[in-house]
């Protein structure tokens, strides 16, 4: 398993796009505390807005590193193929699952390091622009960092195991792209209608949206009030759950079909 | 030591590889030989355990998913160029390296060794296609191991290359390696291979060491020019011949040595103005050999000649006038 390790870590480090993938996504969510830093010093930190100086906007718009990370986890499978190397991959490590446990294994490693060092970076960025980040070891801030931190690395997960399941990297970065900005929404926006009202309770399962509350400081906050459907929501941990769970079945999907398939 | 049995591999409906079982021996390279689309990588892969498919292959009495670190036993070389393009070269067999416990040492010795130790920082998308079959027999021979096994590792070489390659393999046969090398070209093996493994559309056709296969495949035939020769022709059928007439009315005789056609001529009291052998090249024995099992068959050109049979083998076109008979 070391051999494996190893490899993979190679495979990982010799690769250019490893390190700019990392860099843009550690300088985009960079960006967010340092613009509104400079557009709005002077506006108090409620925990709110620290999270989403912290982790980069992660919970609106475009989770930057998150997204980057699990491209690098769609190269860690989808690459081997889209150039052939998945052949000398098998022949230098004929045991095809001690090969994906080690993919799994150093991507999640790099992942949690990664997002880990972007959160201490945006926490430097705004002590220098705020002079102050209070409440970062306290909770709700810190169940929303941890919480990010596992979002981020499910999202990867579930990259790296697109790749080995569409055994390239375009369809797997359709589908990571296009399910929870479209699809999810798409269905989300459709259960406000009575007519599709059966949508409603769909909606706590989905997989991308569910992982986002992984990252919710006020989890009530996302509750849409009276009058609106009631999504009956999991807690953070519930919905990180159902976000863990898609990402395991497509690890599990692609693992059994790696070991069946030829290379 | 390579044992294959039973290999074993369809998909839908084509079977690609039927119940293939050869032994491959230490110190000599053996050829493995078919047209194209006959097999010949599909068994490798199935060897290697990269496609799934029936039978057993042991590399000296393993299974080579079996073996840990098998680059130091197994080398391997199947496709052209399976490099990541913006990997250097030295990094690809690095990053190979570190999964067989193989130090930085060698992989400068084997980039070296196959002379491209002053691009070994390049990378491989600049590399014209016999650069990337060199790197793959470097990849091959990082682990030196005992045992290689290579798809056609002289494609897209110059002849300088291809001479070069020739000599590596022998030479490595020579330090008491197994070597299993795939070509489509015959000419190649002839001058590479002392065992062949020869195979169409999946089936084994031939196993055995090269003069064998030209010997079986092949047949001596004894070319008789004579002013009488269509009086001559049932005396040889007599005696047991089989009798072709050739394009300028030579007699094409098979199944009599030479000896008794010069001597039975002489008691049938036949004039003769030639009397040779001619035996088939190996390329003729190939296609003889896997004709009937060519994946692909194209069309012949109009004008020329079919491939020669053993039974029956086609006149050569002889530029002398030869004797016409009359």
């Amino acid at each position: 398993m070391l051999d494996a390790l190893r490899y993979e870590w190679t495979r990982l480090t010799t690769l250019r796009s490893t390190y700019w993938l990392t860099g843009i996504g550690v300088l985009c969510a960079l960006a967010i505390p340092v613009i509104a830093g400079i557009a709005v010093s002077d506006m108090p930190l409620d925990p709110e807005s620290l999270a989403t100086g912290l982790n980069g906007g992660a919970a609106f718009g475009i989770p930057f590193l998150a997204v980057f990370m699990a491209i690098i986890g769609i190269f860690a499978t989808g690459h081997e193929y889209r150039h052939g190397t998945i052949q000398p991959t098998l022949t230098a490590l004929p045991q095809r699952s001690r090969l994906i446990l080690a993919k799994i294994l150093v991507v999640s490693g790099v992942t949690v390091v990664v997002t880990v060092l972007s959160v201490a970076l945006n926490a430097l960025a705004m002590q220098l622009l705020w002079g102050d980040v209070p409440g970062l070891f306290e909770d709700p801030l810190r169940s929303a960092l941890v919480g990010y931190l596992a979002y981020t690395l499910i999202y990867t997960l579930a990259g790296l195991g697109l790749g080995l399941l569409f055994r390239g990297v375009p369809s797997a970065l359709v589908v990571i792209f296009l399910v929870p900005l479209i699809v999810e929404n798409l269905i989300f926006g459709l259960s406000f209608l009575p007519s599709v009202d059966w949508l409603v309770p769909v909606v706590k399962f989905l997989p991308f949206s569910s992982g986002a509350r992984l990252m919710a400081v006020d989890l009530s906050a996302m509750d849409m009030g009276p009058g609106m459907p009631d999504f009956d929501y999991f807690g953070r941990w519930g919905s990180g759950g159902v976000f863990a769970v898609f990402a395991a079945l497509i690890i599990a999907a692609a693992w059994t079909l790696f070991k069946k398939r030829d290379a | 030591m390579i044992t294959a049995k039973g290999l074993y591999k369809r998909y839908r409906k084509t079977v690609a590889v039927d119940q293939l079982s050869f032994d491959v021996r230490p110190g000599v390279v053996t050829g493995f030989l078919g047209p194209n689309g006959s097999g010949k990588s599909t068994t490798m892969r199935l060897m290697l355990g990269l496609d799934h498919g029936g039978g057993e292959t042991l590399f000296d009495g393993e299974k080579f998913t079996d073996i840990r670190r098998p680059m130091n036993k197994v080398g391997a070389l199947l496709e052209a160029k399976p490099f990541h393009p913006t990997r250097s070269a030295r990094n690809h067999l690095r990053m190979l390296a570190s999964a067989n416990g193989v130090g930085e040492k060698r992989i400068d010795e084997v980039m070296e060794l196959v002379g491209l130790g002053t691009v070994k920082r390049k990378k491989p998308k600049g590399y014209s296609l016999g650069m990337a079959q060199r790197l793959g027999l470097a990849q091959a021979l990082l682990g030196d191991p005992k045992i290689l096994l290579l798809d056609e590792p002289t494609n897209g070489l110059d002849p300088h290359g291809i001479h070069w390659m020739r000599d590596m393999l022998k030479h490595l046969a020579s330090e008491g390696r197994t070597i299993f090398v795939s070509s489509h070209l015959l000419s190649e093996m002839q001058l590479m291979a002392d065992e062949l493994v020869v195979i169409g559309r999946g089936n084994m056709i031939f196993n055995g060491d090269v003069d064998q296969f030209v010997r079986d495949f092949t047949q001596s035939t004894v070319i008789v020019r004579s002013p009488g020769a269509d009086g001559f022709v049932p005396a040889l059928e007599g005696a047991g011949a089989e009798v072709a007439k050739g394009k300028d009315g030579e007699l094409v005789i098979s199944g009599m040595e030479i000896g008794a056609v010069g001597h039975l001529a002489f008691t049938e009291n036949v004039e003769l103005s030639e009397l040779s052998t001619r035996s088939a090249s190996l390329e003729e024995a190939f296609m003889s050999a896997t004709g009937s099992s060519e994946e692909f068959i194209a069309a012949e050109p109009v004008a020329a000649g079919a491939p020669a049979a053993p039974a029956a083998p086609s006149a050569p076109a002889t530029p002398s006038g030869g004797t016409e008979n009359a």
